[in-house]
């Protein structure tokens, strides 16, 4: 326009717009550590300009909004990774807790295996002795107690698993709760044109820790967002949540239900899975591998001391207590079934100097006797696959991580604060604001000599 | 104006950079202290089931080693006890020889019958020693073996068994320990009863007739009790060559063992001293992250 009053009017509204990127500028620097915040950018736009005969007028510039720049679907990735590192996260850390019952030490399953065989074979050279066979009675305690211990610990790591996955489905409802508070917030906002990023930066924020305790999908149309579990059981819709819940289920445990629907088995990431993984079937594996071991070793022993005869003469009874005949929750429960050394089966002739029945009891070491192997190899199988479990396991880990860090890389290069860009923008709006001011003061001027045209010319 | 940003924030980046040479350092570091690579299964899951059936091997080796101490003494007992078996019946042989002479007065013959009749008592005094509490010459039965029986012929009877022990000194070998004494001193025998032959001889010193027939009777069994003895010496080479195998295997299992395991002090060595290194370029990267912006030059 080229009336002064339009001029003074353009610079005003210069003035409002660079005052309003400032704001831009000020909300990032403040927010410049702020988890999950997303830089906002200043949309200045050119005002309609005006048409007075042949010449076109500016009219200035108009801030349009100030929008949060973000990468929606760098952020599924990320939820994505952040799923995959919250189970491998999980399972890694209650395998490398398991593996420590299967390090070698003094006192191993394998220890105790060799050292019962050990004391079984110097019965062999004088098979009368009683100290002799109390050692061998003592050994057989031992053996049992390692079994027994292993077993509760593993069995304890379960009860602990369990609890977790309580606390898991707390924080994931307390979770998906403040999502849908969200919603509410970002919807009622959006739909009166306001700026919502605030509230969406929080929500992806929210998003993020809910991806790390369960695998989510999110489907998100203008103003609404949907999140189910991997398997459609819907979490959020909208400004609704949807509560998991939690049942005890035969073995005693809990199992998570999404609107009375088990979907125990169907979660497959997030924190959630790896505790359910590691509670339902890393742990019951290991547990039913030892009682394989405890309850074949138990039964071969058993059988053997059946063949001979004692030093009463009488034929052997069980050195073991029985297993039952699955041999489930055995190494539990393993226990030497006799106090008194005599009952020791070492004749094969019913002569109490005979040990023709030792070198039986003592072959038992080199027989097959679970999962078609010796003792000694199916335990170092076992040990083998922990180790393996362990080592995939963090290996996946590391590669995820990786793949999380570079991600959150890439989100950082494109919602993060860079403090020099926001000083330099900085720079810029206050340069184009003393421009803007200036111009003001100009147009104050011309005003002032045309008010005055008169009085100086007269 | 368009240019590539880059992540403002690069504090998190180098964070768990550090921390995974950390974690790198720490693993190193427990290897050079403990001597050994495997600390836990997942160090290398195949090498530490091999650690376990290599231990346990060796561990077998070591009892067998030891149920080898334990029949050795035994085996010896038995040995020496027959050596004097043989020599007692070779002091009889020649008391025999001496009254089968004819030169002797009454006297002097019943003089010989009492030092027989004493050696009659020493060779059922040998036949029943014992090892550790144990009678070697019983089979396998634990009361005395050799005792006075006038229903016998002999005058001493058997109560042993003639049952055997053997022993596992091996991977499926085992060794016969002992020898029933029934089959040892040639109990009813055809020849070489040595209960039978003393007590012939005695007889017949006592009533001075078939004198020379005793004789030959007494070496008879001495050559027998003589022969039964190499069974115990060639157990004792048994056992004494199979000591040196295990000897040499227990020492190519810790071989085996310590090749599974033993850490390589050398390239550990380096390692960490690249570790450290990486750990300290880290840290001075991380030290010297711009601490300013172009906040600080616009004053």
């Amino acid at each position: 326009m080229s009336s002064l009053f339009g001029a003074l009017s353009i610079a005003t509204g210069a003035l409002a717009a660079e005052q309003g990127a400032m704001d831009a500028t000020t909300n990032n620097v403040a927010n410049a550590n702020t988890p999950g915040y997303s830089r906002l950018v200043p949309v200045l736009v050119e005002s309609d300009p005006i048409v007075l005969g042949s010449v076109t007028y500016g009219e200035g510039v108009t801030l349009q909004k100030l929008q949060s720049v973000r990468d929606p679907i760098l952020q599924l990735s990320i939820d994505q990774a952040t799923q995959e590192q919250g189970q491998l996260n999980t399972y890694v850390s209650a395998m490398k807790q398991a593996q420590v019952q299967f390090t070698s030490s003094g006192s191993d399953i394998a220890t105790e295996i060799s050292n019962f065989f050990s004391s079984v074979n110097q019965l062999s050279a004088d098979p009368t002795s009683i100290p002799l066979r109390q050692g061998v009675l003592a050994a057989a305690g031992n053996l049992a107690t390692i079994f027994n211990n292993t077993s509760a610990s593993l069995t304890q790591q379960q009860t602990t698993a369990d609890q977790s996955v309580t606390q898991t489905v707390q924080q994931v409802n307390q979770l998906t709760g403040q999502i849908a508070t969200l919603n509410t917030q970002i919807s009622q906002l959006q739909g009166v044109g306001q700026d919502a990023s605030a509230f969406e930066d929080q929500r992806d924020v929210a998003i993020g820790q809910l991806s790390s305790l369960i695998g989510v999908s999110s489907i998100k149309s203008d103003n609404s967002l949907t999140l189910t579990t991997a398997n459609g059981a819907p979490l959020v819709v909208d400004g609704q949540s949807f509560a998991l819940t939690t049942q005890t289920n035969a073995a005693g445990f809990q199992d998570v239900y999404a609107q009375g629907v088990d979907i125990t088995s169907k979660l497959t990431s997030g924190q959630l899975a790896g505790l359910i993984q590691v509670r339902d079937q890393t742990l019951p594996g290991l547990v039913s591998n030892l009682d394989t071991l405890a309850s074949g070793l138990a039964n071969a022993l058993n059988t053997a001391n059946a063949k001979g005869f004692d030093l009463y003469g009488n034929p052997g009874g069980n050195i073991f207590t029985a297993p039952s005949a699955s041999g489930q929750g055995y190494a539990a429960t393993m226990a030497v079934a006799i106090t008194d050394p005599e009952l020791i089966a070492a004749s094969s002739d019913g002569s109490q100097g005979s040990n023709g029945n030792v070198a039986v009891l003592a072959a038992v070491q080199n027989a097959d006797v679970a999962g078609g192997q010796t003792p000694t190899d199916y335990y170092s199988s076992v040990v083998a696959n922990v180790g393996n479990d362990v080592s995939n396991g963090s290996a996946e880990l590391t590669s995820t991580q990786l793949a999380l860090t570079q991600l959150q890389d890439q989100l950082g290069s494109v919602s993060g604060v860079s403090l020099d860009e926001e000083a330099s923008n900085m720079v810029q709006y206050q340069r184009a604001y003393d421009a803007a001011a200036e111009v003001v003061t100009t147009v104050n001027d011309m005003l002032y000599t045309t008010i005055n045209m008169g009085t100086l010319t007269g | 104006m368009s240019s590539i940003r880059v992540n403002p924030f690069p504090m998190p980046d180098l964070l768990a950079a550090l921390e995974q040479l950390q974690q790198q350092t720490a693993n190193t570091t427990l290897e050079l202290a403990t001597g050994s690579s495997i600390n836990k299964p997942s160090d290398n899951p195949a090498g530490a089931a091999e650690v376990i059936r290599l231990n346990a091997e060796s561990s077998q080796a070591d009892s067998f080693q030891s149920s080898i101490g334990g029949i050795n003494g035994q085996i010896s007992t038995a040995d020496s006890t027959l050596s004097t078996v043989v020599s007692t019946l070779q002091t009889a042989l020649s008391l025999g020889v001496e009254a089968a002479g004819g030169t002797l007065s009454t006297a002097q013959l019943a003089d010989i019958a009492t030092q027989l009749t004493g050696i009659q008592s020493q060779l059922l005094s040998l036949a029943n020693t014992s090892y550790q509490g144990q009678y070697i010459f019983a089979g396998t039965k634990t009361a005395q073996p050799f005792v006075l029986d006038p229903t016998q012929e002999s005058g001493v009877g058997y109560k042993g068994n003639t049952d055997t022990n053997n022993v596992t000194i091996g991977a499926g070998y085992q060794v016969q320990v002992n020898l029933p004494g029934s089959q040892v001193f040639g109990l009813g025998g055809a020849t070489g009863d040595v209960f039978q032959a003393i007590s012939d001889l005695i007889t017949s010193v006592q009533n001075n007739t078939g004198i020379p027939g005793a004789v030959t009777e007494i070496d008879t069994a001495l050559n027998y009790v003589t022969s039964q003895r190499t069974f115990y010496d060639d157990g004792l080479n048994q056992t004494k060559s199979q000591q040196t195998y295990l000897n040499s295997q227990s020492l190519s299992l810790s071989q085996q063992l310590n090749t599974a395991t033993a850490a390589n002090f050398a390239t550990l060595a380096s390692q960490l001293e690249t570790e450290q290194t990486a750990q300290t370029a880290t840290l001075e990267a991380i030290g010297k992250t711009p601490q300013e912006s172009l906040f600080d030059y616009l004053k």
